[in-house]
């Protein structure tokens, strides 16, 4: 079972990518073919929030729960995923732009709230090189990523609103309904899926490999 | 009160006043922190100039310059708060003298008086050299304290976790800044609104929602931060 799966998540990928171009009809009011680029920055914006939260929760569950070390290993890696997944969403956002808005880059709070949260996650891997010693650097990065959790709504709710913004809709919109043209929506809900388990299967191989570097380090003694 | 808040309040009271005596000693914070703002105030008004902005522009864009004036003076002074300690080797004897949460709030209240001496002696001014009328003076002073104290208390927690690792003061800015930006773009907002004479009791709200925040978090992570 364990060989097969990987290979259902190829067929399943490949399957989206195929839908996003000849089965979703194009939304309306979008320049040319742009809005087929939904199936695939909106599920990588989805990911990095999920690996971005995960990572808090791992972090959460570090401090409170026995600093176990297996628990430092999966908030890293997700922060490492997330923001690739990150780039992957700005990139993706800023091709689109350029062909809706004519740049690819205004500052639209929804780009500002994204590159902070890139700056974010990028000092906690910083804070991780500068600390040497072991114990100190899983006990002060994961406290990072708890601050991480409290400054992430002021991105995500209160700087959007500050001023006034051009990206579409969210999938569910501020009116609190999903309005989206029903076989878009199916081929949405599928990559989305898609990718949340193409990045959960990725983040088990990093823990397991983390876990493997971590028992290599000479000088160490393995139960 | 009970017992137990009295000697945590006591606690406090006593980190508070120990960095006090310390700093009015050498005046190290004071004295630095007070030139590096004053210095980057005279560089930009001299660049700038009374006449420099345009003068629809001038309400946009000085409250911008007040807060990366108080943002790199915070910068410049406020890791001090935890990495002294770290330097001449008290902390050992902090951690065992005082209970984490107070000593939090002792360094907490220590950077929030430096800082609103800062921000008083560095706002007022600012808006005499560059000769910006404010139409709202409560909201102004409003902003500088909720943004001050936002600011303040991010920094602190930051320099707390700065404090046990390399490379000090370029990781405190790379960690901080992420933190800060959040808080600087709202008290820029509510600066502008104060100066230009709009509403600003939103970015208000929003400030002082971050404030709290901060403060919560800080002595709940505090703890975990300190004690090894």
């Amino acid at each position: 079972m364990r060989r097969i799966l990987p290979w259902l998540l190829w067929l399943w990928l490949a399957l989206v990518i195929w839908a996003a171009f000849f089965y979703a009809p194009l939304a309306e009011g979008f320049v040319g073919q742009s809005s087929r680029i939904l199936f695939f920055h909106v599920p990588m914006a989805w990911v990095s929030f999920v690996a971005f939260l995960a990572a808090g929760a791992w972090s959460i569950r570090f401090l409170a729960g026995g600093r176990r070390e297996r628990d430092d290993h999966a908030a890293e890696a997700a922060v490492q995923l997330g923001l690739l997944f990150c780039v992957l969403a700005t990139v993706t956002g800023a091709i689109w732009a350029k062909v809706m808005w004519g740049a690819y880059w205004n500052w639209d709070p929804r780009q500002t709230s994204i590159v902070l949260a890139m700056l974010f996650y990028a000092a906690y891997l910083a804070l991780r090189t500068a600390v040497e010693e072991p114990e100190a650097r899983r006990r002060l990065a994961a406290a990072y990523a708890v601050l991480g959790l409290v400054v992430a709504p002021f991105l995500f709710f209160v700087l959007p609103r500050l001023t006034f913004s051009l990206h579409p809709d969210t999938v569910v919109n501020t009116r609190g309904r999903v309005e989206m043209e029903s076989r878009m929506l199916q081929v949405l809900a599928a990559s989305s899926l898609a990718f949340t388990v193409l990045f959960f299967w990725i983040h088990r191989i990093q823990v397991r490999l983390k876990a493997r570097a971590e028992r290599a380090l000479p000088g160490r003694t393995t139960p | 009160m009970s017992r137990a808040a009295s000697t945590w309040l006591s606690e406090a009271v006593a980190v508070f006043t120990k960095d006090w005596r310390c700093e009015l000693r050498t005046r190290y914070a004071l004295n630095t922190v007070l030139l590096f703002a004053l210095t980057t105030l005279v560089v930009v008004s001299v660049a700038l100039g009374p006449l420099g902005a345009d003068q629809q522009a001038r309400g946009a864009v000085l409250p911008m310059l007040l807060w990366l004036i108080l943002l790199f003076a915070a910068a410049a002074g406020l890791p001090r708060v935890f990495g002294h300690e770290e330097e001449k080797h008290t902390a050992t004897a902090l951690r065992l003298a005082a209970t984490p949460s107070a000593l939090f709030a002792g360094k907490l209240a220590f950077s929030l008086v430096l800082f609103f001496a800062i921000e008083a002696l560095t706002a007022p001014l600012f808006l005499a050299m560059m000769q910006l009328p404010v139409a709202h003076p409560g909201r102004f002073v409003a902003a500088l304290a909720a943004g001050g104290y936002g600011l303040a208390a991010a920094s602190t927690l930051v320099a707390a976790i700065v404090g046990q690792a390399r490379g000090q003061s370029t990781l405190f800015a790379v960690l901080s800044f992420p933190v800060l930006l959040p808080l600087l773009l709202l008290a820029i907002a509510a600066t502008r609104a104060a100066v230009l004479g709009g509403d600003a009791g939103a970015e208000l709200t929003q400030l002082v929602l971050y404030d709290a925040s901060m403060t919560i978090v800080g002595l709940m992570l505090f703890p975990v931060i300190w004690n090894p």
